[in-house]
């Protein structure tokens, strides 16, 4: 700052991993676990006296194949039935759907490894934009995101776990699938065979597997050269130039797969129903999380001492991040409403139906943690420089963005009366506690600082001005 | 004289005491010079470059632009407008039936609000930063150098009774000034 044109003299410096982090990931993870564990215990009493109100109890006796079939039924009907409106009829009404008691569990699994997924990919893209949009300013703290985007495999595999386990209760295409009926019969549902081409389980298992190769290979190769930079030669710009490509290329493939495995994982819960948006939405869900999570890392490394060229124009630079993907996550939370509510088509309706009637409340919640307080909490300037208040709007951030991939999926899954409960919440922390572990440690295993970027001097004198 | 003329009178440099301006052909040096010259608690006017020079800002001790605040009330305005304006038309005058949706507060609202919004804030503010630098019509160009668009850097000092003006102008001619001058009564004379 100041004079702008000295040159400073940067150091390489290595991170780290504190005892004391360490204590609170681990905190975190038995956290975690033990709210897992109330969770879990509060699931049998639940599902029994959910088994003795609904009236499909009685379907337990029947086999499992004809049970399930039967919910399914009710559930497609429930889909199409009615429209919403007064003057075109009754309204549709949501009960819970009869599924095995510890679907809630693997569904907790499918959330909580999609949206870290989600995390460490959007912050391979945050990356890659850095390079192909010739960005300067983020060389300071571009360590961050590479440390974050090494955390893939592990949701991957959580998720994995998620969908072997639970896939046929998650998802009612794919235990549709099973039931292999021929047009004409009875529970013959025409939208989910002439999507089955898609939504099948071969599909549901090969092509997150697929693309999360692909992401893996070229984060692998990102990290790759950037470690290459480091140990080469000040002035050295082939690294850079390659990086470029290798983001220009992996940004391509973003664009096309982020959509298309929500589409796939989240979107198909609701398999009737569609919504050309909803891809983008996710995209910024995770997105906007991302920064924030990225912001959280940076203020921390600088607090331990590390990372001085990082100033607070830079963290200002986060914080207007944040804000900005707020607005932008608001616009597409309306917009996808919005096109739906104008064109009153029944099968569309379905999605905003249960959640505005069944879980007004965690949808009116979603919109005030997501947008309102982040909105009014970021809008002036000194809130974007204060690491405080980037530290409590933040944390509503996050968790807000968390319980709106549960709010995509929940009601989808089991119908109504659903709640974020103990289960969530300690999935959530559990996983959090691992990443803070996994991306701390890979923090530590390289210099904290680009050294041999050719951007590291714009950096350095980064300034927003007064 | 025009109406935005009068309301630029507090920021022309016409009606001022005599002018000390010190023109730099590299920033550099201009950055050097300007830093002692703050040190030496010599209030600067201004400084006209023909690009944005960076950290130059800090040195001046120029103040935080206040073009935030006027888009948060420009934005005010809009939602406030365009909230009345659908609430008028579309509740109070001539309600309509589209759809079947109701005519009160509904989602149909916000784009219109959220345009609104957006568009006076980005009038209002383009209005606001070219008034206050002086590029809007009604208001007489006037340039300390004919080239401080071009590729000079102008340092502008309003002398003040006590000022040591020789040792201003021994900073700015120390700190490698092509040229010093002094700016009087719309006179020009180069020292």
């Amino acid at each position: 700052m100041g004079h702008g044109h000295h040159h400073v003299e940067v150091k390489q410096e290595q991170f780290v991993f504190s005892p004391k982090a360490k204590r609170f990931s681990i905190i975190l993870m038995v956290l975690g676990l033990v709210l897992v564990g109330l969770g879990i215990a509060n699931l049998g009493g639940h599902d029994n006296k959910h088994e003795a109100k609904t009236e499909t109890a009685a379907h337990g006796e029947h086999g499992v194949a004809a049970h399930e079939a039967e919910g399914h039924q009710a559930a497609a009907h429930e889909e199409h039935g009615n429209v919403p409106n007064e003057a075109f009829g009754p309204r549709m009404e949501f009960h819970p759907l009869d599924k095995p008691a510890n679907t809630r569990i693997w569904a907790n699994f499918m959330i909580v490894g999609y949206f870290f997924l989600m995390i460490s990919l959007v912050s391979l893209m945050w990356y890659a934009i850095q390079y192909v949009a010739n960005a300067g300013w983020s060389v300071g703290i571009k360590r961050v995101p590479e440390a974050i985007m090494t955390f893939m495999p592990v949701p991957f595999v959580i998720l994995m776990i998620g969908l072997l386990m639970g896939k046929n209760d998650i998802y009612h295409w794919a235990h549709y699938e099973h039931l292999g009926l021929k047009p004409g019969e009875v529970g013959y549902d025409a939208i989910l065979a002439g999507k089955s081409g898609f939504l099948n389980t071969t599909m549901l298992f090969a092509f997150p597997t697929v693309l999360v190769v692909i992401w893996y290979f070229l984060m692998r190769k990102l990290r790759a050269l950037s470690a290459a930079e480091d140990n080469g030669t000040k002035g050295d710009v082939s690294f850079f130039r390659t990086s470029t490509k290798f983001s220009a290329a992996f940004a391509v493939i973003f664009g096309f797969t982020m959509s298309i495995i929500a589409w796939l994982l989240i979107m198909s819960v609701d398999a009737h129903w569609y919504s050309t948006i909803f891809g983008f939405y996710n995209f910024v869900t995770h997105w906007v999380t991302m920064i924030t999570i990225m912001a959280f890392i940076v203020a921390y490394v600088k607090k331990e001492g590390y990372l001085g060229i990082v100033t607070n124009e830079h963290m200002h630079d986060l914080g207007k991040f944040m804000f900005a993907f707020t607005v932008f996550w608001a616009y597409l939370w309306l917009s996808q409403y919005l096109l739906i509510w104008y064109a009153q088509i029944p099968e569309e309706m379905a999605y905003y139906q249960i959640r505005f009637e069944n879980y007004k409340f965690n949808f009116l919640l979603n919109f005030v943690m997501c947008f309102c307080i982040p909105f009014l909490g970021l809008l002036m300037r000194s809130a974007k420089r204060n690491r405080y208040v980037l530290a409590i709007i933040g944390s509503i951030m996050i968790l807000g963005h968390y319980h709106d991939v549960w709010l995509m999926v929940f009601p989808g899954v089991f119908g109504s009366g659903m709640q974020f409960g103990f289960l969530e919440l300690g999935m959530f922390l559990f996983v959090a506690g691992l990443f803070v572990y996994w991306v701390f440690t890979a923090l530590t295993k390289r210099g904290l600082v680009a050294i041999n970027h050719p951007y590291l001097d714009e950096s350095v004198h980064h300034d927003v001005g007064v | 004289m025009t109406i935005m003329g009068i309301l630029d009178k507090k920021l022309s440099l016409r009606d001022r005491n005599k002018m000390l301006i010190g023109v730099w052909e590299d920033e550099d040096h201009l950055m050097s010079g300007a830093s002692e010259l703050a040190n030496a608690g010599v209030h600067i006017h201004d400084i006209y470059t023909p690009y944005p020079v960076h950290g130059l800002d800090r040195i001046i001790g120029a103040r935080r632009s206040k073009l935030a605040r006027i888009a948060f009330f420009c934005a005010i305005t809009g939602l406030t407008l365009m909230t009345t304006m659908i609430w008028y038309m579309y509740v109070h005058d001539w309600p309509m039936n589209i759809g079947n949706k109701p005519v009160r507060f509904t989602p149909s609202w916000a784009p219109v609000m959220f345009e609104g919004t957006v568009l006076c804030t980005a009038f209002g503010m383009s209005f606001f930063f070219f008034w206050r630098n002086r590029l809007v019509h009604g208001i007489k160009n006037e340039l300390l150098d004919i080239r401080q668009t071009d590729d000079r850097m102008v340092v502008a000092i309003e002398t003040v009774n006590g000022m040591d003006e020789k040792a201003v102008l021994d900073i700015m001619k120390k700190h490698g000034a092509v040229e010093v001058r002094e700016f009087h009564n719309g006179v020009q004379t180069v020292l």
